[in-house]
Protein backbone atom coordinates (compact mmCIF):
# COMPACT_ATOMS: atom_id res chain seq x y z
CA UNK A 1 0.00 0.00 0.00
CA UNK A 2 2.93 2.22 1.30
CA UNK A 3 4.00 1.97 -2.51
CA UNK A 4 0.72 2.83 -4.07
CA UNK A 5 0.55 5.80 -2.14
CA UNK A 6 3.74 6.86 -3.66
CA UNK A 7 3.38 5.66 -6.49
CA UNK A 8 -0.24 8.35 -6.56
CA UNK A 9 2.00 10.87 -5.39
CA UNK A 10 4.70 10.65 -7.40
CA UNK A 11 2.27 11.07 -10.50
CA UNK A 12 0.47 14.17 -9.39
CA UNK A 13 3.58 16.02 -8.54
CA UNK A 14 5.02 15.25 -12.26
CA UNK A 15 1.40 16.07 -13.24
CA UNK A 16 1.97 19.26 -11.80
CA UNK A 17 4.99 20.24 -12.52
CA UNK A 18 4.51 19.42 -16.68
CA UNK A 19 0.76 21.69 -16.34
CA UNK A 20 3.19 23.86 -15.03
CA UNK A 21 5.55 23.83 -17.85
CA UNK A 22 2.96 23.98 -19.98
CA UNK A 23 1.10 27.09 -18.37
CA UNK A 24 4.57 28.64 -18.68
CA UNK A 25 4.70 28.17 -22.55
CA UNK A 26 1.10 28.48 -23.72
CA UNK A 27 1.09 31.87 -21.60
CA UNK A 28 4.83 33.31 -23.36
CA UNK A 29 3.29 32.54 -26.55
CA UNK A 30 -0.08 33.45 -26.68
CA UNK A 31 0.24 36.95 -28.13
CA UNK A 32 2.10 35.93 -30.98
CA UNK A 33 -0.07 32.66 -31.76
CA UNK A 34 -3.24 35.10 -31.46
CA UNK A 35 -0.89 37.51 -34.19
CA UNK A 36 -0.54 34.80 -36.74
CA UNK A 37 -3.85 33.73 -36.17
CA UNK A 38 -5.26 37.23 -36.79
CA UNK A 39 -2.82 37.78 -39.92
CA UNK A 40 -4.00 34.31 -40.77
CA UNK A 41 -7.51 35.53 -41.19
CA UNK A 42 -6.65 38.62 -42.46
CA UNK A 43 -4.78 37.65 -45.23
CA UNK A 44 -8.24 34.90 -46.00
CA UNK A 45 -10.38 37.96 -45.98
CA UNK A 46 -8.92 39.41 -48.50
CA UNK A 47 -8.26 36.70 -50.51
CA UNK A 48 -11.90 35.62 -50.77
CA UNK A 49 -12.70 39.16 -51.85
CA UNK A 50 -10.09 39.50 -54.25
CA UNK A 51 -8.50 42.06 -53.50
CA UNK A 52 -5.40 42.39 -55.46
CA UNK A 53 -1.98 41.59 -52.91
CA UNK A 54 1.45 41.95 -53.92
CA UNK A 55 3.12 38.11 -52.81
CA UNK A 56 5.21 37.54 -50.03
CA UNK A 57 3.30 40.50 -48.62
CA UNK A 58 4.05 40.72 -44.69
CA UNK A 59 1.90 40.74 -42.05
CA UNK A 60 1.88 44.69 -41.49
CA UNK A 61 1.01 44.96 -44.67
CA UNK A 62 -1.49 43.03 -44.88
CA UNK A 63 -2.61 45.01 -42.71
CA UNK A 64 -2.74 48.17 -44.28
CA UNK A 65 -4.39 46.90 -46.93
CA UNK A 66 -7.32 44.83 -45.26
CA UNK A 67 -7.48 48.86 -43.52
CA UNK A 68 -8.03 50.37 -46.74
CA UNK A 69 -10.21 48.23 -48.56
CA UNK A 70 -12.13 46.79 -46.48
CA UNK A 71 -14.67 47.53 -43.44
CA UNK A 72 -16.64 45.28 -41.27
CA UNK A 73 -20.59 45.66 -40.25
CA UNK A 74 -22.84 44.12 -38.75
CA UNK A 75 -25.89 42.75 -40.54
CA UNK A 76 -27.82 40.86 -37.94
CA UNK A 77 -26.41 38.22 -35.99
CA UNK A 78 -23.88 38.20 -38.89
CA UNK A 79 -20.35 39.96 -39.39
CA UNK A 80 -19.71 40.78 -43.05
CA UNK A 81 -16.66 42.50 -44.82
CA UNK A 82 -17.80 44.58 -46.85
CA UNK A 83 -14.97 45.42 -49.94
CA UNK A 84 -14.58 48.81 -51.64
CA UNK A 85 -11.25 50.03 -52.24
CA UNK A 86 -10.07 53.59 -52.37
CA UNK A 87 -10.31 53.77 -56.28
CA UNK A 88 -14.35 53.19 -55.77
CA UNK A 89 -15.06 55.69 -53.46
CA UNK A 90 -17.54 53.86 -51.14
CA UNK A 91 -19.23 52.10 -53.97
CA UNK A 92 -18.97 48.12 -52.33
CA UNK A 93 -17.44 45.72 -54.59
CA UNK A 94 -18.27 42.90 -52.72
CA UNK A 95 -18.94 41.51 -49.50
CA UNK A 96 -17.77 38.26 -47.54
CA UNK A 97 -19.38 36.13 -44.60
CA UNK A 98 -17.87 34.32 -42.17
CA UNK A 99 -19.34 30.44 -41.96
CA UNK A 100 -18.73 28.19 -39.54
CA UNK A 101 -19.55 24.66 -38.44
CA UNK A 102 -19.10 20.99 -37.44
CA UNK A 103 -17.05 19.10 -40.34
CA UNK A 104 -16.25 15.37 -40.42
CA UNK A 105 -13.40 15.24 -37.49
CA UNK A 106 -13.42 18.50 -36.34
CA UNK A 107 -14.91 22.24 -36.88
CA UNK A 108 -14.52 24.06 -40.18
CA UNK A 109 -14.45 27.37 -41.05
CA UNK A 110 -14.01 29.89 -43.69
CA UNK A 111 -15.29 32.75 -45.76
CA UNK A 112 -17.52 32.58 -48.10
CA UNK A 113 -17.86 36.11 -50.99
CA UNK A 114 -20.57 37.27 -52.85
CA UNK A 115 -20.09 39.84 -55.56
CA UNK A 116 -21.86 43.52 -55.38
CA UNK A 117 -25.62 41.72 -56.77
CA UNK A 118 -25.48 39.76 -53.72
CA UNK A 119 -26.38 36.39 -55.35
CA UNK A 120 -23.51 35.24 -57.67
CA UNK A 121 -20.34 33.98 -55.57
CA UNK A 122 -16.77 35.39 -55.72
CA UNK A 123 -14.78 33.23 -53.99
CA UNK A 124 -14.39 31.01 -50.68
CA UNK A 125 -11.63 30.28 -48.48
CA UNK A 126 -11.05 28.07 -45.23
CA UNK A 127 -8.91 28.42 -43.10
CA UNK A 128 -9.40 25.86 -40.39
CA UNK A 129 -10.68 22.27 -40.87
CA UNK A 130 -9.38 18.77 -39.74
CA UNK A 131 -10.93 16.90 -42.65
CA UNK A 132 -9.40 13.76 -43.73
CA UNK A 133 -6.02 14.80 -45.84
CA UNK A 134 -6.32 13.52 -49.75
CA UNK A 135 -10.10 13.17 -49.18
CA UNK A 136 -12.59 16.16 -47.47
CA UNK A 137 -9.01 17.95 -46.46
CA UNK A 138 -8.99 18.39 -50.90
CA UNK A 139 -12.13 21.58 -49.88
CA UNK A 140 -8.76 23.90 -49.41
CA UNK A 141 -7.27 22.94 -52.63
CA UNK A 142 -7.55 26.00 -55.35
CA UNK A 143 -9.79 22.93 -57.88
CA UNK A 144 -12.33 22.76 -55.51
CA UNK A 145 -12.58 26.23 -54.33
CA UNK A 146 -12.65 27.54 -58.37
CA UNK A 147 -15.90 25.52 -58.73
CA UNK A 148 -17.88 27.98 -56.36
CA UNK A 149 -16.87 30.73 -58.39
CA UNK A 150 -19.48 32.56 -60.61
CA UNK A 151 -22.78 30.09 -59.14
CA UNK A 152 -25.65 31.56 -57.28
CA UNK A 153 -26.53 31.07 -53.95
CA UNK A 154 -30.29 30.51 -55.58
CA UNK A 155 -31.35 28.39 -58.01
CA UNK A 156 -33.70 29.48 -60.95
CA UNK A 157 -36.98 29.63 -59.39
CA UNK A 158 -35.18 32.04 -56.37
CA UNK A 159 -34.94 29.07 -53.76
CA UNK A 160 -32.37 30.21 -51.67
CA UNK A 161 -29.36 27.48 -51.14
CA UNK A 162 -26.48 25.69 -52.55
CA UNK A 163 -25.79 22.30 -53.43
CA UNK A 164 -22.54 20.24 -53.53
CA UNK A 165 -23.23 17.31 -55.59
CA UNK A 166 -21.06 14.73 -57.04
CA UNK A 167 -18.48 15.54 -59.07
CA UNK A 168 -19.24 16.11 -62.81
CA UNK A 169 -22.61 16.53 -61.84
CA UNK A 170 -23.42 20.46 -61.55
CA UNK A 171 -25.97 21.61 -63.78
CA UNK A 172 -28.03 23.90 -62.70
CA UNK A 173 -26.78 27.67 -61.79
CA UNK A 174 -26.63 26.99 -57.69
CA UNK A 175 -24.86 23.40 -58.20
CA UNK A 176 -21.19 23.09 -57.09
CA UNK A 177 -19.47 20.14 -58.25
CA UNK A 178 -18.22 18.06 -54.56
CA UNK A 179 -15.54 16.14 -54.32
CA UNK A 180 -14.80 12.33 -55.18
CA UNK A 181 -15.02 10.45 -51.64
CA UNK A 182 -16.05 12.92 -49.21
CA UNK A 183 -19.71 13.16 -49.52
CA UNK A 184 -19.77 13.52 -45.56
CA UNK A 185 -17.11 16.04 -45.84
CA UNK A 186 -19.33 17.81 -49.10
CA UNK A 187 -22.45 18.00 -46.87
CA UNK A 188 -21.71 19.39 -43.87
CA UNK A 189 -20.03 22.47 -45.83
CA UNK A 190 -23.40 22.32 -48.02
CA UNK A 191 -25.28 22.43 -44.66
CA UNK A 192 -22.65 25.08 -42.68
CA UNK A 193 -23.02 27.55 -46.46
CA UNK A 194 -26.86 27.59 -46.68
CA UNK A 195 -27.00 28.48 -43.13
CA UNK A 196 -24.81 31.37 -43.35
CA UNK A 197 -26.35 32.17 -46.48
CA UNK A 198 -29.75 32.35 -45.44
CA UNK A 199 -29.11 34.51 -42.25
CA UNK A 200 -27.80 36.85 -44.75
CA UNK A 201 -30.60 37.06 -47.45
CA UNK A 202 -32.96 37.01 -44.73
CA UNK A 203 -31.09 40.14 -42.92
CA UNK A 204 -31.37 41.62 -46.65
CA UNK A 205 -35.37 41.35 -46.86
CA UNK B 1 19.73 -4.45 -28.85
CA UNK B 2 23.30 -4.76 -27.45
CA UNK B 3 21.48 -4.85 -24.21
CA UNK B 4 24.69 -5.95 -22.06
CA UNK B 5 26.98 -3.90 -23.61
CA UNK B 6 24.58 -0.72 -22.80
CA UNK B 7 22.85 -1.98 -19.43
CA UNK B 8 26.62 -1.90 -17.80
CA UNK B 9 26.11 0.24 -14.41
CA UNK B 10 29.05 -0.72 -12.49
CA UNK B 11 31.52 0.63 -14.85
CA UNK B 12 34.13 2.83 -13.82
CA UNK B 13 33.24 6.85 -14.92
CA UNK B 14 36.05 7.89 -17.19
CA UNK B 15 34.81 11.41 -18.16
CA UNK B 16 31.39 12.48 -18.25
CA UNK B 17 30.05 9.23 -19.80
CA UNK B 18 31.63 6.81 -18.48
CA UNK B 19 33.70 5.76 -21.28
CA UNK B 20 30.69 4.91 -23.26
CA UNK B 21 29.54 8.48 -24.88
CA UNK B 22 31.42 7.65 -28.34
CA UNK B 23 30.07 4.25 -28.63
CA UNK B 24 26.14 5.24 -27.84
CA UNK B 25 26.48 7.73 -30.06
CA UNK B 26 27.81 5.83 -33.01
CA UNK B 27 25.18 3.17 -31.69
CA UNK B 28 22.26 5.83 -32.18
CA UNK B 29 23.03 7.60 -35.33
CA UNK B 30 24.74 4.26 -37.13
CA UNK B 31 24.86 0.79 -36.21
CA UNK B 32 21.51 1.03 -34.42
CA UNK B 33 19.80 4.05 -36.80
CA UNK B 34 16.02 4.25 -35.23
CA UNK B 35 14.62 4.56 -38.48
CA UNK B 36 16.70 2.47 -40.91
CA UNK B 37 18.26 -0.65 -38.77
CA UNK B 38 14.91 -0.02 -36.53
CA UNK B 39 12.41 1.01 -38.53
CA UNK B 40 10.82 2.93 -35.93
CA UNK B 41 9.26 6.45 -36.18
CA UNK B 42 8.63 6.23 -40.10
CA UNK B 43 5.20 7.54 -40.14
CA UNK B 44 6.26 11.31 -39.89
CA UNK B 45 9.17 10.10 -42.18
CA UNK B 46 6.74 9.24 -44.60
CA UNK B 47 4.14 12.04 -44.46
CA UNK B 48 6.35 15.61 -43.90
CA UNK B 49 9.64 14.72 -46.29
CA UNK B 50 8.34 15.92 -49.29
CA UNK B 51 10.17 19.63 -48.73
CA UNK B 52 14.07 19.32 -47.16
CA UNK B 53 13.01 22.51 -44.80
CA UNK B 54 10.03 20.15 -43.26
CA UNK B 55 12.42 17.40 -43.10
CA UNK B 56 14.85 19.79 -41.05
CA UNK B 57 12.28 21.34 -38.87
CA UNK B 58 11.07 17.97 -37.80
CA UNK B 59 14.05 16.60 -37.52
CA UNK B 60 14.84 19.28 -35.11
CA UNK B 61 11.63 18.81 -33.32
CA UNK B 62 12.50 15.26 -32.56
CA UNK B 63 16.49 15.77 -31.51
CA UNK B 64 14.90 18.25 -29.01
CA UNK B 65 12.16 16.33 -27.54
CA UNK B 66 14.83 13.01 -27.35
CA UNK B 67 17.36 14.77 -25.18
CA UNK B 68 14.91 16.87 -22.96
CA UNK B 69 12.70 13.39 -22.37
CA UNK B 70 15.84 11.33 -22.21
CA UNK B 71 17.18 13.71 -19.53
CA UNK B 72 14.17 13.96 -17.30
CA UNK B 73 13.30 10.36 -17.33
CA UNK B 74 17.09 9.71 -16.46
CA UNK B 75 17.38 12.25 -13.56
CA UNK B 76 14.00 10.69 -12.30
CA UNK B 77 15.02 7.01 -12.89
CA UNK B 78 15.65 6.29 -9.10
CA UNK B 79 12.52 7.85 -8.07
CA UNK B 80 10.64 6.91 -10.90
CA UNK B 81 7.82 4.20 -9.30
CA UNK B 82 8.34 0.90 -11.75
CA UNK B 83 4.51 0.49 -12.17
CA UNK B 84 3.94 3.71 -13.41
CA UNK B 85 6.92 4.67 -15.81
CA UNK B 86 5.41 4.32 -18.93
CA UNK B 87 3.12 7.23 -17.39
CA UNK B 88 5.76 9.37 -16.28
CA UNK B 89 7.60 8.98 -19.59
CA UNK B 90 4.20 9.87 -22.13
CA UNK B 91 4.16 12.74 -19.54
CA UNK B 92 7.46 14.19 -20.03
CA UNK B 93 7.46 13.52 -23.76
CA UNK B 94 4.18 15.02 -23.80
CA UNK B 95 5.49 18.26 -22.60
CA UNK B 96 8.09 18.55 -24.84
CA UNK B 97 6.41 18.05 -27.27
CA UNK B 98 4.15 20.94 -26.81
CA UNK B 99 6.47 23.27 -25.91
CA UNK B 100 8.11 22.80 -29.12
CA UNK B 101 4.72 23.18 -31.01
CA UNK B 102 3.64 25.82 -29.48
CA UNK B 103 7.37 27.44 -30.14
CA UNK B 104 6.75 27.08 -33.74
CA UNK B 105 2.88 28.06 -33.79
CA UNK B 106 4.10 31.67 -32.27
CA UNK B 107 7.65 32.18 -34.42
CA UNK B 108 7.23 29.96 -37.79
CA UNK B 109 3.66 29.82 -38.27
CA UNK B 110 3.93 28.81 -41.98
CA UNK B 111 6.33 26.04 -41.08
CA UNK B 112 3.95 25.08 -38.45
CA UNK B 113 0.76 25.08 -41.02
CA UNK B 114 2.60 23.05 -43.41
CA UNK B 115 3.92 20.37 -40.82
CA UNK B 116 0.25 20.49 -39.69
CA UNK B 117 -0.66 17.35 -36.94
CA UNK B 118 2.68 15.97 -37.31
CA UNK B 119 4.65 17.90 -34.39
CA UNK B 120 2.30 16.48 -31.96
CA UNK B 121 2.30 12.97 -33.43
CA UNK B 122 6.02 13.15 -32.11
CA UNK B 123 4.12 12.36 -28.36
CA UNK B 124 3.38 8.56 -30.24
CA UNK B 125 6.87 8.21 -31.97
CA UNK B 126 8.17 4.95 -31.22
CA UNK B 127 11.76 6.01 -31.03
CA UNK B 128 10.89 9.22 -28.21
CA UNK B 129 9.59 6.30 -26.05
CA UNK B 130 11.90 3.54 -26.97
CA UNK B 131 14.80 5.88 -25.72
CA UNK B 132 13.67 6.41 -22.79
CA UNK B 133 12.48 2.83 -22.13
CA UNK B 134 15.58 1.16 -23.07
CA UNK B 135 18.29 3.91 -22.54
CA UNK B 136 17.71 6.55 -19.89
CA UNK B 137 15.84 4.23 -17.71
CA UNK B 138 19.14 2.61 -17.06
CA UNK B 139 21.83 5.36 -17.83
CA UNK B 140 23.21 8.70 -16.13
CA UNK B 141 21.78 11.75 -17.33
CA UNK B 142 24.26 13.28 -19.46
CA UNK B 143 24.70 9.65 -20.97
CA UNK B 144 21.11 9.74 -21.36
CA UNK B 145 21.75 13.02 -23.54
CA UNK B 146 24.52 11.50 -25.68
CA UNK B 147 21.59 8.67 -26.47
CA UNK B 148 19.01 11.31 -27.07
CA UNK B 149 21.22 13.64 -29.02
CA UNK B 150 22.68 10.40 -31.39
CA UNK B 151 19.05 8.89 -31.97
CA UNK B 152 17.38 12.45 -33.04
CA UNK B 153 20.64 12.97 -35.38
CA UNK B 154 20.18 9.48 -37.02
CA UNK B 155 16.08 10.35 -37.56
CA UNK B 156 17.47 13.92 -38.88
CA UNK B 157 19.98 13.04 -41.12
CA UNK B 158 17.58 10.21 -42.72
CA UNK B 159 14.47 12.35 -43.12
CA UNK B 160 17.07 15.20 -44.35
CA UNK B 161 18.01 12.89 -47.08
CA UNK B 162 14.47 11.47 -48.11
CA UNK B 163 13.40 15.34 -48.07
CA UNK B 164 16.21 16.66 -50.15
CA UNK B 165 15.54 13.88 -52.77
CA UNK B 166 11.62 14.21 -52.78
CA UNK B 167 12.16 18.07 -53.40
CA UNK B 168 14.32 17.95 -55.83
CA UNK B 169 12.95 15.06 -58.11
CA UNK B 170 8.95 16.18 -57.10
CA UNK B 171 10.04 20.03 -57.45
CA UNK B 172 12.91 20.70 -59.26
CA UNK B 173 13.42 22.66 -56.64
CA UNK B 174 15.96 22.96 -53.14
CA UNK B 175 14.75 25.18 -50.19
CA UNK B 176 12.17 26.69 -52.89
CA UNK B 177 14.83 27.78 -54.93
CA UNK B 178 14.76 26.06 -58.81
CA UNK B 179 17.81 23.53 -58.98
CA UNK B 180 16.54 21.43 -61.63
CA UNK B 181 15.63 23.98 -65.03
CA UNK B 182 12.07 23.41 -65.48
CA UNK B 183 13.40 23.79 -69.42
CA UNK B 184 14.46 20.44 -69.41
CA UNK B 185 13.54 18.68 -66.07
CA UNK B 186 9.77 17.70 -65.73
CA UNK B 187 8.93 17.66 -62.53
CA UNK B 188 7.75 14.24 -60.82
CA UNK B 189 4.72 14.57 -58.71
CA UNK B 190 4.92 11.18 -57.65
CA UNK B 191 7.82 12.04 -55.31
CA UNK B 192 6.00 14.64 -53.67
CA UNK B 193 2.79 12.53 -53.21
CA UNK B 194 2.23 10.04 -50.32
CA UNK B 195 3.71 6.50 -52.28
CA UNK B 196 6.70 8.76 -53.48
CA UNK B 197 7.50 8.57 -49.97
CA UNK B 198 7.06 5.09 -49.74
CA UNK B 199 9.60 4.30 -52.63
CA UNK B 200 12.40 7.64 -51.04
CA UNK B 201 12.23 5.38 -47.66
CA UNK B 202 12.65 1.92 -49.21
CA UNK B 203 15.64 2.94 -51.07
CA UNK B 204 17.25 5.04 -48.49
CA UNK B 205 17.23 1.94 -46.00
CA UNK B 206 18.93 -0.39 -48.14
CA UNK B 207 21.25 2.15 -49.64
CA UNK B 208 22.14 2.41 -45.66
CA UNK B 209 22.18 -0.86 -45.08
CA UNK B 210 24.02 -1.99 -48.24
CA UNK B 211 26.37 0.42 -46.78
CA UNK B 212 27.02 -0.58 -43.15
CA UNK B 213 26.63 -4.41 -44.24
CA UNK B 214 25.31 -7.09 -42.04
CA UNK B 215 25.15 -7.69 -38.76
CA UNK B 216 27.64 -8.96 -37.16
CA UNK B 217 25.91 -10.30 -34.27
CA UNK B 218 23.60 -12.52 -36.16
CA UNK B 219 26.22 -14.65 -37.25
CA UNK B 220 26.85 -15.95 -34.55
Amino acid sequence: MKGSLYALVYAAVLGAVCALLLTAAAGVTAPYRKANAEAEETLNILMVLNVPLEPDISAKQLGEVFKNNVREAERGGVTTYLYSSPEAQGRIQAIALRFSGPGLWGPIKGFLALEQDMKTIRGITFYEQEETPGLGGEIVTEGFRKNFVGKTIHDKDDNVGIVICKPGSAKQQNEIDGITGATMTCDKVQAMLNEAIKSIVEEKQ
Amino acid sequence: MADKQLACMTCEPKGLCGGRGLLTLKDGAWANNPLAIQILGICSALAVTNRLENSLVMGAALIFVCVGSNLLVSLLRKHTPHRIRMIAEVAIIATFVIVFDQFLKAFYWDMSKQLGPYVGLIITNCIVMGRAEAFALQNPPILSIVDGVANGLGYAVILAIIGFFRELLGTGEIFGYEVLSGQWYAPNQLMILAPGAFFALGIVIAVFNAIKGPEPQENK
